[in-house]
């Protein structure tokens, strides 16, 4: 029956449904500013395996005028990291902060251009498609960089590293180099160039009149880690200073195999068209005054230091 | 409600009442409310730009999308087979008289029940890491065969075993509750007939207690659909799995996503469908008239059928 304080009632919710349906039509892009919130304090009280707290100190001017007014006033970038893939970015002994050579240099980095860094732990295969969608600032994942890449996001290379093969200690599958893959079960991490350049070869493979390359596509690196230690997989393939890490962490239950492969650099992945020539310049001031090299030895990882003539934009030749 | 208080001068008899319909203004503007609030939501749905509708359109039926759907309803299938099979026999183990056998059965649906799926599937994955070779045999004995874990635990295997033991004992609960839907008189009555205990079970329990395992058999069979795409992280080729190969390759995450969940909506609607059927067929002779036609409903929107609110 219709009652006047009935029909109030319903008055009374409509606001609070159009309302909520007004939040799910407009785009917001603030879910950066609440995670930093969370996080920055834990970053704060960081862990003694940090490095960056070295000779850098403070902004530099010249940088700091080359970053975009919008970051300056955002004060914090959102660096994403992967953080299973030691000694680069892995979750520290406090069990939540990101820490590793990546975690280290973003800090720098974002020190020298007079900002802070909030490192989230993020999926690898996420992290690019965030970045062209807003929700973070800066990639620092061991990202290799290549043209395919360089489609979606920019690139300020860093570091030089290549693919190496790992498996089991005793019992494992032994190959010289990538083109005895053949036939072979291979743990890779998804979204990685290791995943695409063991299709490749897998493509090469059957062309040969070989059998095809079996490849398992983790979500994370432990998955595929963990798939080599069970068997399922002959090989695990990832990059370089990683594998000589996590072998020397595995207490002789791994080994590398066979030679690198496509040793190239790494860079750290900003929005297309965005800060990277500010990245770029706080590079080259971190690697002046000795803060690059010191956070590489820290971290046992001196040998992928890049050349000076390679620190650049975009630098993928492949 | 108006009666005619006035009375016919002719034949002194009151006049016939004029009925006035029950008016439900509160219907219509919930209705009117619903329809604009919605017709907001799916224009911002439609325009999003994140959605990119037209990369969703091109991979809706990509051959490895295509591959994934038949390999995510094959999955199903068999997984619930596995698991109604092993309800059935779980469940009446657990009627069991004998308590080693019902403590057994108990066991079995404590733990996995217990422990999360997602679990359950990276342990049959990873089993080599625990028994790298498994001895099949006498217990306790020789062994007549002992193959290496991962040549008998496929991937398949493995995404089977962990789908359909956990399915197992949830079906298990749902196949004990038809049981105790099925009024003890018919037992009673049967074992008055002299009937074995397996004879009741097949014949007169089992049958009556479908009507009330279909509906939540129905459910579960809905839940499995989506659960299957756990074994994506154990690198099965089932629906999730293909679209996350495709998007870790060209970064158009969100559009699979959408993709996927159109697929997954479809099939959860042919179940709808099945389950129609199913349970029409096993609630002959109990269900009560059918409801009130739609047309019956849209009028009532307007007039008439007292009650509710507004």
């Amino acid at each position: 029956m219709f009652t006047w304080r009935k029909s109030l009632l319903a008055a009374l919710l409509l606001p609070c449904v159009v309302a909520i349906a007004a939040c799910g039509s407009s785009n917001s892009s603030s879910s950066s500013a609440s995670s930093a919130s969370s996080t920055a304090a834990s970053t704060a009280a960081s862990t003694s395996t940090s490095a960056a707290s070295s000779s850098s100190g403070g902004a530099n001017a010249a940088v700091a005028k080359l970053v975009p007014a919008a970051l300056k006033s955002k004060g914090t970038l959102t660096v994403a990291a992967d953080a299973t893939y030691a000694p680069n970015e892995f979750i520290g002994s406090d069990g939540h902060t990101v820490v590793g050579m990546d975690a280290d240099l973003a800090k720098a980095l974002a020190a020298v251009m007079g900002l802070k860094a909030n490192v989230v732990n993020a999926t690898f295969d996420t992290i690019i498609p965030g970045l062209a969608a807003g929700k973070y600032d800066m990639g620092a994942s061991s990202f290799s960089d290549n043209k395919e890449r360089e489609k979606t996001v920019d690139f300020v290379d860093y570091f030089i590293a290549g693919e190496s093969f790992i498996t089991k200690a005793s019992g494992g599958t032994e190959i010289s180099s990538i083109a005895d893959i053949c036939g072979k079960t291979v743990a890779v991490e998804k979204g990685t160039t290791e995943e695409a350049d063991a299709g490749t070869q897998s493509k090469k493979c059957t062309s040969a009149g070989k059998p095809a390359v079996k490849i398992l596509s983790f979500s994370d690196q432990n998955a595929a880690n963990l798939a080599l230690s069970s068997g399922r997989a002959d090989l695990g393939f990832l990059d370089s200073p990683i594998a000589e890490y996590q072998v020397k962490q595995s207490n002789g239950q791994f080994k590398v195999v066979g030679d690198a492969y496509a040793t190239g650099p790494y860079g750290l992945a900003v929005p297309k068209g965005s800060y990277a020539p500010a990245l770029l310049a706080a590079l080259k001031v971190l690697m002046q005054n000795g803060t690059y090299s010191s956070i590489l030895s820290h971290w046992g990882l001196t040998s992928g230091a890049i050349p000076a003539a390679q620190v650049k934009i975009n630098g993928a030749t492949s | 409600m108006a009666t005619s208080e006035q009375t016919d001068k002719r034949t002194g008899r009151p006049d016939e009442i004029e009925a006035v319909p029950v008016r439900h203004p509160g219907r219509w503007i919930a209705a009117v409310i619903v329809l604009v609030v919605g017709a907001s939501i799916i224009k911002s749905i439609v325009t999003a730009k994140g959605f990119q509708w037209g990369v969703v359109g091109h991979y809706l039926f990509d051959s490895r999308i295509l591959h994934g759907v038949l390999a995510t309803i094959w999955l199903t299938f068999l997984a619930m087979a596995v698991g109604i099979l092993l309800g059935v026999v779980l469940a009446i183990m657990r009627q069991s008289p004998n308590p080693i056998v019902s403590g057994a059965s108990w066991l079995y649906i404590w733990f996995f029940r217990g422990t999360p799926l997602l679990v359950q599937l990276l342990f049959w994955f990873n089993i080599a890491s625990l028994f790298p070779v498994i001895n099949l045999g006498v217990p306790f004995g020789p062994a007549l065969v002992s193959p290496h874990a991962n040549s008998l635990v496929t991937t398949f295997a493995a995404v089977l075993l962990g789908l359909g033991l956990n399915e197992g004992a949830y079906m298990a609960e749902i196949v004990r509750a038809g049981f105790l839907s099925v009024p003890h008189g018919q037992t009673e009555a049967a074992q008055s007939l002299g009937m074995s205990r397996l004879q009741i079970m097949r014949l007169v329990v089992l049958p009556q207690a479908m009507r009330v395992i279909v509906p939540p058999t129905g459910n579960e069979t809905i839940s499995m659909l989506k659960n299957t795409s756990l074994a994506s992280t154990i690198t099965y080729v089932e629906l999730t799995y293909s679209a996350q190969l495709i998007y870790s390759a060209n970064f158009k995450t969100i559009p699979l996503l959408v993709v996927i969940s159109i697929w997954y909506l479809v099939l959860t609607s042919v179940l709808y469908v099945g389950q129609y059927f199913i349970e029409r067929r096993y609630g002959r002779g109990f269900t009560r008239a059918e409801r009130a036609s739609m047309r019956a409903r849209w009028l009532g929107m307007g007039r008439g059928g007292g009650g509710g609110i507004a």
